[in-house]
């Protein structure tokens, strides 16, 4: 059904809450739109106060953290290390500053976000905490167990393999 | 992310995930009004359903900007039994919308933005209904006005 039918059949209020329709410009209108939209938004962006900014930045993360823990299979470019440096970078911090706030040693700071070591429990309660509630300690909590299960699936034939001998019994059905 | 049975009032938790292969053997032009199949390789497809559920209640077409921290939203629909005075569910637009906005932060924080070329006699509606602000032809959200549609359709 074309725009033109809809719009006699229904309001302007009840299409826009149903659709985005497809609008073909020039390639010179699309230049002066695209430049218009430019202007808008560097306005906005004048306006923009610095927690709105610091919203958006830990919105993302969030975000991220979501998709990862969320996933059906763990993505390997994301893990705790990732996130906390992100979160991290997005403050705009030091990573010495950054650890005496959350009142941990930089060494400690440093093996974390290197994957030299996993984060002992009172991390992630240290990181909402410190992060306003904004990003909740289970959030940390369900990335370093996707982690853990992305760790287990790349060994888990090696690990299977290793821990045969010790299974000498078992049920008869599968599921 | 929720939307609303209109008729009962109930809450009734939603999906959004990218459009796949088998997807469009259910998508016709009848329920769906536009082309979908011609959209594929030149945006991003994703459709909203049910929690648990195949069947299609709305669709969304993105184009990203990287070079702008822009993501477009090129069309949307939902299905034909969604919409007008005796649609089934409200707020499935709001949640597509949204779901745009969510994935345009993910990818840009605090630099991200969504947008979307309205038809003349929608403007207004767009304006009023998700706080779009003027870029023009075009219509924006991003910074405070972004983040709380996605606080209001996906809570």
């Amino acid at each position: 059904m074309s725009y033109k039918k809809l719009l006699q059949e229904h309001s302007p209020k009840d299409l826009a809450e149903s659709f985005v329709f497809p609008v073909n410009l020039s390639a010179k209108q699309q230049k002066t739109a695209d430049l218009q939209l430019a202007e808008g938004r560097q306005k906005a962006r004048e306006k923009m106060t610095d927690s709105e900014k610091l919203m958006g930045r830990l919105l993302g993360l969030k975000f991220r953290m979501e998709d990862y823990f969320r996933a059906e299979k763990p993505d390997k470019e994301y893990s705790f290390s990732y996130f906390l440096k992100l979160y991290i970078e997005l403050l705009d911090m030091k990573r010495r500053g950054f650890a005496e706030q959350i009142g941990i040693d930089e060494t400690l700071l440093s093996q974390l976000i290197n994957h030299r070591r996993t984060p002992p429990e009172y991390i992630p309660i240290r990181l909402e905490l410190h992060s306003n509630n904004s990003i909740p300690a289970e959030y940390w909590f369900r990335v370093i167990e996707k982690d853990r299960e992305g760790a287990m699936l790349l060994n888990k034939a090696a690990m299977r393999k290793k821990e045969m001998k010790y299974v000498t019994g078992g049920i008869s059905v599968r599921l | 992310m929720a939307i609303m049975e209109v008729a009962t009032g109930r809450k009734l938790t939603a999906a959004v995930s990218p459009l796949e292969g088998a997807d469009f053997k259910q998508i016709t032009k009848k329920r769906y009004f536009f082309d979908w199949k011609k959209e594929k390789g030149s945006a991003d497809l994703f459709k909203l359903t049910l929690q648990g559920e195949s069947d299609i209640l709305g669709l969304l077409a993105l184009i990203d900007f990287p070079r702008e921290f822009r993501m477009q939203i090129h069309l949307l629909c939902v299905s034909s039994e969604t919409h007008g005075k005796t649609k089934k569910y409200d707020g499935i637009a709001g949640t597509l919308i949204a779901f745009g906005g969510r994935t345009a932060i993910s990818k840009y924080f605090e630099q991200a933005c969504i947008s979307l070329l309205p038809k003349t006699e929608l403007r207004a509606h767009y304006k009023s209904k998700y706080g779009m602000m003027d870029g023009g032809p075009q219509l924006f959200l991003e910074g405070a006005r972004l983040h709380a549609i996605i606080k209001k359709y996906l809570p």
